[in-house]
């Protein structure tokens, strides 16, 4: 430990660190471009500059390394005067486009041209001209004048990513970002190079100009595609879902997120083939109704069938509660035959983030109870007991099982399925009744990784079930000042509910006596009645995550 | 001064660049009289010689040497730096052309001195001449044994590269050179970490001026106190001068260090053309700070006498302008240099360059502001010191130096008509009047 002195504070600090580092540890903001604090140290963008007593020169906070006794100042004039350099400097061959430009509003520049310029410039000639539009890859659009070389995509695909794809050419004011010959940005996690890129070069393909960034509300949650979960924000405008950022998780996913993860996992939330409501099948069609009626089905049939005949089929895309409920039920019903359908893509996995389960709650699935107690009740076992007639009717939570053409070819077989689902798939042609759940955007619940981490997941998207307002789901301006005949406040909001509360909807009609009010309250019941859970609740979660208890292996179900 | 005329680098031997010639010449006797020494021995010779560095920084070399670790896992490596690329230097050619041998020797007890596996020089891709001629040397030095394995019978062995360079002016910089040498683009690296500790594939290494390597064969065969009381005694030796310009014989003159400006000028140049006044010399490389023609009485050319004119002895390229020079094209033309071989890594060179020479050009072209004098000053000031590398400072210091020397230059070209702001209504919207 070294005690340096910053803007007449004293702080005592590891040794190792840089004054950037020690200065953010204590607080206190430096200004910078270039460096962040998972790629090297390059030290090019130069508005780090920092004065530090005893040394002829200013020196960049992102590569001087504290020493005891050292005395910085970060907001002397010497400094100011280094930062308004800096910053005219690099506004003067930046195009002035921010009023088209995707990143303004979450500009860095922007943010430093107001905090550390002085707000004109003496430049009075053209501006170098660039590249505009450049494909670099699938999902990255490179605008190379707004580039202010601060070379972090190139050290992310070197560093992170391991695919040095990208690279500088050219020499001064005349450098340009490009792809390597022959080379183009299509490593799995190429789109963190928009977060990274301080400015609007970097952009998704997918979302740019799709809104300004302050239309949109963002919520703490995380992704779905696979078993890592990786902690993100999700953007939502008019409810409609327009982007997924990562969202720095150290124990996780750090700053980072696949592409795979980024595009994929939340554009069924808005697709057409959304179930809007819960349908019953009637001559032979799926007819949309209304709650009580579904629910009285499902409940007046599961009655008809004796306990051997009926399996169930949990989901491990499904929160724990929705699951821990689901068991629950299931075992008061005397359901013996419960299991769930495995998502493995064998080989689809690396080093950094994404997993060969592609399943974000299996581990959290199998805590709460959805396992067989022997292989006869396993997944392949009442599969085969379908085919057989042993089996007559089933009821599959938040999965599509019958995506797999054998399993549909054994499902034809059952007399009563019940499904749940928030789209149209193909388990959902051939179910009998179909119980209209929310998406992962639309509620909440908790999901453990493969790493054993509780993680929450909080709507984003509100339904007739989840007010906006009233169940304190994150706003944008829109949401807080639009009126109703705004153009952005006339998003969809579909009757779709949360998977554990449709199961307690059910129980309640069978004639079990449950009274959660909240997922919360699902929750603290896993905490007390399941000992990996023990000791956790959503405020000890937080927005981190906490890891399950995971060395007592029992999973008993209370009824 | 001292009225030392022996020319110690570029002696007037015929064909010294033959080894056999070269050895009669007492050629390799500094490194056999090396082997029998210690290495520390070695490096304490050329400290108290107090030789300083030719690249143009003039540190103390034998400094420098100690800074490499005596015990280091890894390989060590020298790099001998014969980018050559400040303007108005042409010095170290000559070296390769003309005695190419005491270079070589040179490297090889400095290698020894710093227990160096391989030595890598690196010469500017241009002088595809010298790289030849450097390269048959260091074959017949290979043939003999003075390079490769086992030197001379001892256990010091040590490889010899010539690296040649792709055209970047940056690379003469010790850090880009080094990562030009690794295949990388020529960037600048940000120190700390020192080459001594951190350098060639993150291994201990050395960078040293080809010129300054030539004189360490002299040091150990003449002695360190012999070489410390040649010339200016902070600042010992002969330096290779490299002077053109409107000089009638420019050219390369070898000359203790303290010698007269006007001396090399007048008595060794052959005097300006047409017997012209000087307006302004550049002592030492274009990157340093100009002398008005008025002031050069009694500058004597090493680093300690140039201090006192704000200027630097640099790499001793000394270019004179006599006085039908335009001091403001001439200055277009450096900036314009800086501007091109900014290699573009840090913000300030980066746009900092291009916008002088915007600035620059907008005078030459009469169409210059009075405040645009300081806004150029002003934007000099703002790169300098604030760069990753040297580069910036060197885009600075002549700009600063032209503009407080020749303040009157800029203020002839400002813009004497204002412009006219006349509204003119577009053509659609000019009624004739009947």
């Amino acid at each position: 430990m070294v005690k340096i002195t910053i803007d007449g504070k004293q702080y005592e600090v590891e040794n190792n660190l840089t004054i950037i580092q020690a200065a953010r540890e204590s607080k206190i903001h430096i200004p910078h471009f270039c460096w962040h604090p998972k790629l090297t140290v390059s030290g090019n963008c130069r508005v780090c500059l920092v004065e530090v007593e005893k040394m002829p020169k200013l020196v960049i906070a992102c590569s001087t390394q504290v020493a005891d006794g050292m005395i910085v100042h970060t907001n002397s004039e010497k400094v100011i005067k280094a930062q308004n350099a800096v910053l005219e400097f690099i506004l003067i061959n930046h195009p002035l486009d921010c009023p088209i430009c995707d990143e303004a509003g979450e500009c860095k520049l922007q943010d430093y041209a107001y905090k550390y310029s002085v707000g004109e410039s003496r430049f009075e000639f053209d501006k170098v001209r660039k590249p505009k539009r450049v494909e670099l890859g699938p999902n990255v659009m490179l605008d190379t004048e707004r580039c202010i070389m601060c070379s972090r995509c190139i050290r992310f695909c070197d560093e992170i990513a391991k695919k040095p794809q990208l690279t500088f050419t050219q020499r001064g004011d005349h450098v340009e970002l490009t792809t390597f010959p022959g080379e183009c940005l299509d490593n799995p996690y190429s789109m963190n190079v928009i977060d990274l890129c301080p400015v609007g070069a970097l952009t998704s393909r997918d979302f740019r100009f799709k809104a300004r960034v302050w239309e949109m509300s963002s919520t703490d949650t995380i992704c779905v595609g696979c078993s890592r979960g990786c902690n993100i924000k999700m953007w939502v405008r008019n409810n409609e879902i327009l982007r997924l950022t990562p969202r720095m998780n150290p124990q996780v996913n750090d700053y980072w997120m696949c592409d795979y993860g980024r595009l994929n996992t939340f554009k069924h939330v808005n697709a057409a083939n959304r179930i809007k409501a819960p349908m019953i099948r009637k001559e032979g069609k799926l007819v949309e109704v209304g709650w009580d009626e579904a629910i009285a089905k499902v409940s007046s049939e599961l009655k008809a069938y004796k306990k051997p005949e009926i399996a169930a089929i949990g989901s491990a895309f499904s929160s724990n509660e929705d699951n821990y409920l689901f068991v629950k039920l299931m075992g008061i019903l005397g359901v013996k035959k419960l299991d769930i359908m495995p998502h493995i893509k064998t080989g689809d996995q690396d080093e950094l983030l994404i997993r060969e389960d592609k399943t974000p709650n299996m581990v959290g699935t199998r805590e709460v109870g959805v396992k067989p107690d022997s292989n006869e009740f396993g997944f392949s076992s009442i599969m085969n007991d379908i085919r057989h007639g042993k089996v007559r009717a089933l009821y599959v939570l938040d999965d599509d099982i019958a995506a797999d053409p054998n399993i549909a070819e054994a499902l034809i077989k059952i007399d009563f399925l019940v499904v749940h689902a928030s789209n149209e798939n193909e388990t959902v042609k051939l179910a009998d009744v179909v119980l209209a759940s929310s998406s992962y955007a639309e509620k909440h619940g908790t999901f453990t990784n493969f790493q054993g981490k509780v993680q929450r997941n909080r709507p984003a998207v509100a339904t007739l079930d989840h007010d906006r307002i009233l169940d304190g789901m994150e706003l944008s301006r829109l949401d807080k000042f639009g009126s109703h005949n705004d153009r952005w406040t006339q998003g969809i909001k579909r009757d779709t509910r949360a998977t554990w509360r449709i199961v307690n909807m059910l129980a309640t009609a069978i004639g079990i006596r449950w009274r959660y009010n909240t997922c919360e309250e699902v929750f603290n019941e896993i905490a007390a009645a399941i000992p990996a859970f023990k000791g956790l609740s959503y405020l000890k979660i937080g927005t981190n995550g906490a890891l399950l208890n995971l060395k007592k292996k029992s999973v008993t179900v209370k009824d | 001064m001292s009225d030392f005329t022996e020319k110690l680098l570029l002696p007037e031997i015929p064909n010294l660049h033959n080894i056999d010639v070269y050895e009669q010449n007492s050629g390799y006797q500094a490194l056999r009289k090396v082997l029998e020494m210690t290495p520390d021995a070695v490096i304490d010779v050329v400290k108290k010689s107090n030789l300083k560095g030719r690249g143009g920084a003039c540190f103390p070399t034998g400094l420098k040497w100690s800074f490499m670790p005596k015990q280091s896992s890894k390989p060590k490596y020298l790099c001998a730096n014969g980018d050559e690329g400040e303007p108005g230097t042409f010095k170290d050619r000559q070296i390769f052309e003309f005695n190419p041998h005491l270079f070589i020797e040179g490297s090889l007890i400095s290698a020894y001195a710093m227990g160096v596996q391989v030595i890598y020089v690196y010469i500017r891709g241009e002088y595809v001449k010298w790289i030849n001629l450097l390269q048959k040397a260091i074959d017949d030095a290979y043939a003999k044994k003075y390079i490769g394995k086992k030197i001379l019978g001892t256990n010091f062995s040590t490889e010899m590269y010539i690296f040649p360079g792709a055209g970047a002016y940056i690379c003469g910089e010790e850090s880009s050179l080094m990562n030009s040498i690794e295949g990388d683009r020529g960037y600048p690296r940000v120190k700390p970490p020192f080459p001594a500790q951190n350098g060639l594939w993150g291994c201990p290494t050395t960078i040293n001026n080809i010129e300054t390597l030539s004189n360490v064969p002299l040091i150990i065969n003449r002695g360190a106190e012999w070489y410390s009381k040649i010339g200016e005694p902070k600042h010992p030796g002969t330096l290779l001068f490299g002077i053109s310009g409107h000089v009638n014989k420019p050219g390369v003159y070898e000359l203790p260090t303290g010698t007269l400006l006007t001396d090399i000028i007048y008595k060794y140049a052959g005097g300006v053309r047409d017997n012209k006044k000087i307006k302004a010399v550049i002592p030492g490389g274009s990157s340093t700070k100009w002398i008005r023609g008025e002031e050069i009485d009694g500058v004597r050319m090493d680093s300690e006498a140039l201090k006192a004119y704000d200027t630097s002895i640099g790499t001793g390229g000394i270019i004179v302008m006599d006085d039908d020079t335009d001091v403001l094209k001439v200055l277009a033309r450096l900036i314009h240099f800086y501007h091109h071989e900014s290699c573009g890594q840090c913000t300030p060179c980066r746009e900092g360059c291009g916008w002088m020479e915007k600035i620059i050009k907008r005078f030459i072209a009469g169409e210059g502001k009075l405040e645009d004098i300081d806004l150029l000053l002003n934007v000099a000031n703002n790169i300098e010191g604030n760069t990753v590398c040297a580069l910036g400072d060197a885009a600075a210091w002549p700009v600063q130096s032209v503009i407080k020397k020749f303040r009157e230059e800029f203020e002839k070209r400002v813009r004497k008509i204002p412009i006219e702001k006349k509204y003119v209504p577009p053509p659609h919207l000019i009624v004739e009047k009947v």
